[in-house]
């Protein structure tokens, strides 16, 4: 089309460029600051080469974190997943029950995480807390849930599970609705029990849905910080202590700017990297499954 | 076993709705609770378990020592994130046109690159852009502003805007906007006078993720402001490391989440009109 | 290709404002349009016909502004208009899927464009008025396009596109979303209003060539991006420049077979052999591709019998579609028939309607006589 130019950019550019001020700069900034050696005895852009990423390869605390960070998140996102279908499965086909629910479950995803979490941790405070009243009923005793590392992980899974589960339950809930009825039809015809209908074809129908919501899922969940923050501050010891909540440790607390530059790199840079291979992995999955 | 299957099913959303409630309820009581009421161990019914009191209700809005002040920061995070999401949803919308309706090519980047670019930002971590963010807006003197927090969440919010109405555009024609060229209209104009007013299902679903999102954030309000501006998550959480009586804490965090909630209920009135179910991605 | 132009200019009344010269999109065998030029006049109708993804909706499109060009040049009045952006071209145009703004009632939807152009209030009053007298549309002015049925929205996009001061309409298959008596009657209506054109030309792209023969007019047929042929439509009728125009310009196809001329005998592929009819006879012996119309090809006789294949009836006609020991021929009967499939069936062909194809080319080479065309015989020899 003739005389377009001038109208592509006014569309684009604004947007464009703002981001890319806001966004690049902290970026080449950060890189920058990773060669110095700003901590709080030596503030300024020192220069010292690659001293910090030398550091960080030996930092076990740093792999350690990230290996952490990865039972979490695929932990939380798969039982996230689960759950949700699940639940929207039960409600698919009840109408009345379908209103209600979709409020009910709504709410959590709409709270503020951060807000939730003080909640959250009076409700599993070991002593004065609702959650061990409930443990002494079904039989459990006292959980040491924030004392104890893998009961402090499995608060950290339970929070999340809460506040995204309505996710998946939405997303997965539209998709199921969206499905065009034929191939179930067929499979009444010809006999097809509930759970061979499921696996034959509401599984793969909802294939694209599904890694559409894992992917989405899996970008969000790696950036939990709010409820390590609130609830186990990385602890007990650094049982919880997420490769973000380990980097704003040692940036913003104990002020090592260049080192926690340094992590923050190769911290985004990993996650650029892992996610695009799930993700496209999935994507591949779901193209060779459609054939 | 039909029956057997149906009362499964109920047993199993009850239990469900058991468990979204329950944090809920349990703020509820906790706020009407007094010292009595806590350091015992855990109590649940008012009037039986501990006598309530409104005194964590008055003190949120009162001025008195010993209460808290939600009002102000409550108005702080409503001015941010309107604000940033209004200033994110204009540009996104109109990036997002652009990139629906128009051929880039830049040397080897399309199309598909700068959407990409755009939507993975949402990869990033906040940490990585929290201590750039705290040194630059540090330098520029806009710690601690809400300026600086806008500019910082436009960062956050663009993407969502640009993804979701990216999508919605996709799906208008591009015809419909061919016929408002032909009738005259240059590009801005058809965008503006004919494809914008069809589009607002995509916007409504594109602000209320921009909103949530923002009102919602934590860690940049956190960690890029201090006394002067303080947003609402910021003030509940600073109330927690004090020695905040949990039955203020309780009172705080409920009023934080009631706007959200209320919005919650509007969103599920507009789903059911059918508007979103397909925008949903 | 040659420049194609129109060879019988009766009227000269119009001068051929608008020219296309050499315009192309794609490369090769892809190529959207490829080397494409035209000569078409100020006013009047033009029907562009071809197959699906021939290549219509894009000529069309260049014509609006919306699609750009790799190469080639498109004047009208002496000024090259693609160099002018879409929105300041005088263009209508209506496209197959309905297109109505949707927010919009139908009054506002037709007069958007006037609004647009900063018209009076009065003067667009008046256009609305004539306008939907003229389509029907008076009950319906103050609905939403989605209250409408397709016809009507069909309408209010014509009317939309009328309305304007345009030099130009472009029409997309407008009628191909409606239903066969819709079609009909809308088909009557559009020969009605563009009979007369004297202002505008209005240019309308259809795979049917009942369409462009209702419409009368100047005929551009278009294969694969190419303009094959472009003229009156009865001399694109009569006179089909190859084999490709042959086929594209009739319903059902042309059908087209092989045979050899020797001793003043047409010898056919599966026996068929037919006396050589007069319009042939300079025709040197040899192999040549023969073509006759469905409706030419008569059941009975005992020129040649076929096994019947497919027998399908279309409004009121029946078509036959007949395998001849491989070689197809396709028949059409007035009238709706009954057949037993795999019967074997006796037909003729009608000598004096044979049309004759070079074999390698697949040009014209002799067509039958019309009497109806004053004083002129039959057209031996290419364009």
């Amino acid at each position: 089309m003739q005389g377009l130019t001038r109208y592509k950019l006014i569309f684009l550019l604004p947007g464009l460029l703002v981001l890319l001020a806001i966004i690049l700069f902290p970026l080449f900034f950060t890189i920058r600051v990773s060669f110095s050696g700003w901590d709080a005895i030596n503030p300024g852009l020192g220069w010292i080469g690659g001293t910090n990423y030398g550091r960080l390869l030996a930092d076990s605390r740093f792999w350690q974190s990230l290996s952490r960070l990865t039972t979490i998140v695929l932990t939380s996102v798969a039982l996230e997943y689960l759950l949700g279908f699940g639940l929207a499965l039960l409600v698919w086909h009840q109408v009345r029950l379908r209103r209600i629910t979709r409020v009910l479950f709504l709410i959590p995803m709409m709270t503020t995480p951060v807000v939730m979490a003080v909640i959250w941790r009076t409700i599993f405070h070991e002593s004065l807390g609702p959650a061990n009243d409930l443990a002494g009923l079904l039989g459990f005793g006292n959980i040491p849930w924030l004392t104890k590392p893998m009961w402090a992980t499995i608060v950290v899974i339970v929070v999340d599970v809460w506040q995204w589960t309505p996710f998946m339950f939405l997303l997965l809930l539209a998709g199921l609705l969206s499905l065009p009825k034929e191939p179930f039809l067929a499979a009444e015809i010809d006999g097809a029990g509930p759970i061979r209908t499921f696996f034959n074809v509401t599984f793969p129908a909802m294939a694209p849905i599904t890694v559409g919501a894992l992917i989405i899922r899996l970008i969000e969940a790696s950036k939990i910080m709010e409820t390590i923050y609130v609830i186990t501050s990385g602890g007990p010891g650094t049982s919880t202590e997420t490769t973000g909540y380990y980097i704003f440790i040692r940036g913003l607390r104990d002020f090592q700017i260049g080192y926690a530059a340094s992590l923050s790199v190769t911290y985004l840079v990993i996650m650029i990297v892992l996610l695009t291979i799930i993700a496209k992995s999935l994507v591949k999955v779901l193209v060779k499954s459609g054939n | 076993m039909r029956p057997f299957l149906k009362l499964l099913k109920i047993v199993a959303i009850l239990v469900w709705s058991v468990f979204v409630v329950a944090p809920f309820l349990w703020a509820l009581t906790t706020s009407f609770k007094t010292a009595n009421g806590v350091t015992n161990g855990a109590t649940y019914l008012p009037w039986i378990d501990y006598e309530p009191s409104l005194a964590a209700w008055k003190g949120l809005f009162g001025s008195d020592a010993g209460s808290i002040d939600i009002v102000g920061p409550f108005a702080n995070s409503l001015i941010v994130t309107l604000s940033a999401s209004f200033i994110s949803l204009t540009l996104g919308t109109l990036v997002a046109y652009g990139l629906s309706r128009f051929r880039y090519k830049l040397g080897p980047i399309s199309n598909a690159d700068l959407t990409f670019f755009f939507i993975s930002q949402r990869i990033m971590p906040p940490v990585v852009l929290a201590i750039p963010f705290f040194l630059m807006l540090g330098f520029l003197g806009l710690l601690d502003t809400i300026l600086g927090l806008v500019l910082v969440y436009i960062a956050l919010l663009l993407p969502i805007a640009v993804w979701v109405m990216v999508d919605f555009f996709n799906n208008i024609p591009k015809e419909l906007d061919e016929t408002a060229i032909i009738d005259g209209c240059t590009p801005f104009e058809a965008f503006w006078r004919v494809i914008l007013p069809n589009s607002l299902p995509g916007l409504v679903v594109a602000g209320i993720f921009c909103i949530v999102f923002g009102w919602n954030d934590f860690f940049f309000a956190f960690t890029l402001t201090f006394t002067q501006t303080q947003l609402l998550p910021v003030a509940i959480v600073s109330l927690n490391s004090s020695v905040t009586p949990w039955w203020s804490l309780s009172a705080s965090a409920l009023i934080s989440v009631v706007p959200l909630i209320v919005v919650a209920f509007l969103v599920e009135r507009y789903l059911e009109k059918g508007n979103i179910s397909g925008a949903k991605k | 290709m040659k420049k194609a132009i129109f060879p019988e200019q009766k009227n000269n009344d119009f001068k051929m404002n608008y020219i296309i010269r050499n315009l192309s999109i794609g490369e090769g065998e892809t190529a959207h349009l490829c080397n494409v030029n035209l000569e078409l006049p100020t006013a009047g109708v033009v029907t562009i016909i071809g197959r699906t993804l021939a290549g219509k909706t894009t000529l069309l499109k260049v014509m609006a502004g919306l699609q750009a060009v790799d190469s080639g040049t498109f004047y009208h009045n002496g000024k090259d208009l693609l160099k002018t952006p879409a929105w300041k071209r005088r263009v209508g145009m209506v496209y197959q899927q309905f297109v109505n703004y949707p927010h919009l009632n139908v009054r506002d939807n037709i007069a958007f464009p006037l609004r647009r152009s900063g018209m009076g209030r009065d003067e667009i009053e008046q256009k609305l008025e004539y306008v939907s007298t003229l389509l029907g549309l008076g009950d319906y002015m103050e609905r939403r396009p989605d209250e409408l049925s397709g016809g009507q929205q069909q309408r209010v996009a014509l009317a939309r596109s009328l309305v304007k001061d345009s030099y130009l309409l472009l029409l997309d298959e407008p009628l191909v979303n409606l239903d066969y008596k819709l079609r009909e009657q809308l088909r009557e209506e559009f020969r009605r209003l563009f009979k007369d054109s004297k202002d505008r030309l209005v240019v309308y792209a259809t795979t049917e060539p009942d369409e462009a023969m209702i419409l009368q007019g100047h005929v551009v047929v278009l294969h694969e991006g190419r303009v094959i042929q472009a003229g009156p439509c009865a001399d694109v009728y009569h006179y089909p420049a190859n084999i490709i125009s042959a086929k594209i310009f009739n319903d059902p196809p042309m059908n087209m077979f092989g045979g050899t001329i020797a001793d003043g005998l047409i010898q056919v592929a599966g026996g068929l052999s037919i006396k050589t009819p007069s319009h042939l006879k300079d025709l040197a012996p040899g192999s040549y591709v023969f073509g006759i119309r469905a409706i030419d090809v008569k059941l009975g006789g005992k020129a040649a019998s076929a096994d019947l294949v497919l027998a399908e009836v279309n409004g009121s006609t029946t078509v036959l579609h007949l395998d001849m020991d491989g070689q197809n021929m396709v028949l059409e009967m007035q009238g709706v028939h009954h057949f037993d499939t795999a019967a074997r069936v006796d037909f003729s062909l009608l000598e004096s309607r044979l049309y004759a194809f070079d074999t390698e080319r697949g040009e014209l080479l002799a067509a039958p006589l019309i009497k109806s065309l004053s004083g002129q015989g039959g057209l031996n020899g290419k364009n």
